[in-house]
């Protein structure tokens, strides 16, 4: 028997299907289809059975069955717990971008209209400085100076979010390295299933593509860290041990990517472990 | 195909995509599309009033939008939800684009909704191109074309695109289809090639 979307053909007969575009939307992912020697039916085996009436009903009904297929597609990979945290994680590093373009200029502004103005040897730092030359002017400058610091609280706001949403959607690498680098390995990836799919190597160098790339064309050193860097055992790590930090934290993030994956829960006995092998790794001998 | 002093043009409900209009024509820019490119280098075949096609890797629906101008009906196949959104909104203003939302790389998810087609139009970026082509050559009527847009960059960021493109032919000539013709889209689009090939009539 050989299904098709608008009815079964068996013997040369052919049974057509009834219902409206869900019901054979329904029936349709159901369908499993070989294409071994598979050999598209023509239109009109679908009239001729009674299923439309023409050409151009044929071809309504078939589109409205992929449409109602192809909604319901979207719904499911959005449903997806990662899928609006990668929006999250983005929008927070375009805030970051915009909110120190925003910072330079206003100083670069300021300093004109105030020419005894200068950075050097200030303790403050930039964010105060940028409230501070607020407070001090009028007009246009002012009214981005107070942007800017809404901004910042924005970002302030968004950075809990995105940690508290990594920590329930991947609690296992957040347990490791913190919600912000593990988002932020997430975005990399481009999602939690390719993440849980990549090898401890891939993940180690994650957001070092320049250098990867140099080091396998010019053959320059290879990266020891990614984004991993970001997490405070890899950069407060002395230097001759660094790299294998590095390397035993990659090794265990690709285990706890594929638990928060394939379990989605937290798995204390795992965590313990890796916990403890990453600090052994940072010992100097 | 329909020129208006040498710009390339087709005939249907604009604003899709912001494209210019000469009248109640919309211009196909070379530079945007691929096809639209083909056809400025003098390669490309006539799409007819009665073809059916199907095109793997349709991402926004603009060049299907073209496409569907001229053709009888196009089957859109796009896997990435996204582009699917737009994909949809134009086959909701044009009743011959059946959006298919599934992978071009696994035609049995789609093969119960499709008849075969007069012409396979593909353009996705994946390493397997033409081993992509070949599985939903099946599709395609005997005597039918297939046009592949081969992303030399896609298959592999290394290599010389000029090997990455003869694999290419030979693979798809020793499967059994007739290699008709073949172009690199300079100066339009850079490390891309169209591959024209016929399904012949005796071969199965």
């Amino acid at each position: 028997m050989q299904s098709y979307w608008f009815g079964d053909m068996e013997n040369g007969r052919c049974r057509p299907c009834s219902g409206n575009a869900a019901d054979l939307a329904d029936r349709l992912l159901s369908l499993h289809t070989s294409m071994d020697r598979f050999v598209p039916p023509d239109w009109t085996i679908a009239r001729d059975c009674g299923f439309c009436r023409d050409r151009a009903d044929y071809l309504a009904k078939l589109r409205d069955v992929c449409v109602v297929v192809a909604k319901r597609r979207i719904r499911e990979k959005y449903r997806q717990k990662d899928t609006e945290l990668l929006q999250m994680v983005r929008t927070l590093d375009e805030l970051d971008t915009v909110i120190n373009l925003l910072s330079g200029r206003v100083m670069e502004w300021y300093q004109i209209r105030q020419p005894s103005f200068s950075r050097k040897y200030r303790r403050t730092p930039a964010r105060s400085l940028v409230r501070t030359i607020g407070q001090r002017s009028g007009g246009a400058l002012g009214r981005v100076v107070g942007d800017v610091e809404r901004l910042s609280e924005t970002r302030t706001m968004l950075a809990r979010d995105v940690s508290g949403r990594a920590d329930a959607v991947m609690p296992n690498c957040s347990a490791l390295i913190g919600g912000l680098v593990t988002a932020r390995l997430l975005l990399h990836a481009g999602g939690l299933g390719p993440l849980a799919r990549l090898p401890g190597s891939a993940i180690q160098v994650l957001g070092a593509r320049t250098a990867l790339f140099s080091h396998l064309r010019a053959g320059t050193p290879s990266p020891k860290h990614g984004i991993i860097f970001q997490h405070r055992r890899v950069h407060n790590a002395p230097r001759q041990v660094r790299g294998r930090v590095a390397r035993v934290l990659a090794a265990q993030l690709a285990i706890a990517a594929r638990v928060d994956f394939y379990r989605g829960a937290i798995a204390p006995e795992f965590i313990e472990q890796a916990q403890a092998r990453i600090d052994a790794a940072g010992r100097v001998p | 195909m329909i020129r208006v002093d040498g710009v390339l043009v087709s005939r249907g409900e604009g604003g899709v995509y912001g494209e210019r209009m000469l009248g109640d024509l919309r211009v196909w820019d070379p530079y945007r599309s691929k096809l639209a490119a083909l056809y400025y280098l003098g390669k490309g075949i006539d799409l007819e009033p009665g073809m059916r096609v199907l095109y793997l890797g349709a991402a926004h629906g603009t060049t299907v939008s073209h496409v569907a101008d001229y053709a009888e009906v196009v089957y859109a196949v796009e896997f990435a939800p996204r582009p699917v959104q737009d994909l949809l909104e134009v086959a909701r203003r044009r009743s011959n684009v059946v959006p298919i939302m599934a992978d071009a790389a696994q035609p049995e998810q789609y093969a119960p909704l499709l008849e075969p087609v007069d012409l396979i139009y593909q353009d996705v970026a994946q390493p397997d191109q033409a081993a992509i082509a070949l599985r939903n050559c099946a599709f395609l009527r005997r005597g039918g074309t297939l046009v592949l847009m081969l992303k030399t960059r896609s298959v592999d960021v290394r290599r010389e695109p000029v090997l990455v493109f003869s694999d290419a032919v030979s693979e798809l000539g020793s499967a059994g289809l007739m290699v008709r013709d073949s172009t690199w889209l300079a100066p339009y689009h850079h490390d891309h090639a169209a591959i024209i090939c016929a399904k012949e009539r005796t071969t199965a």
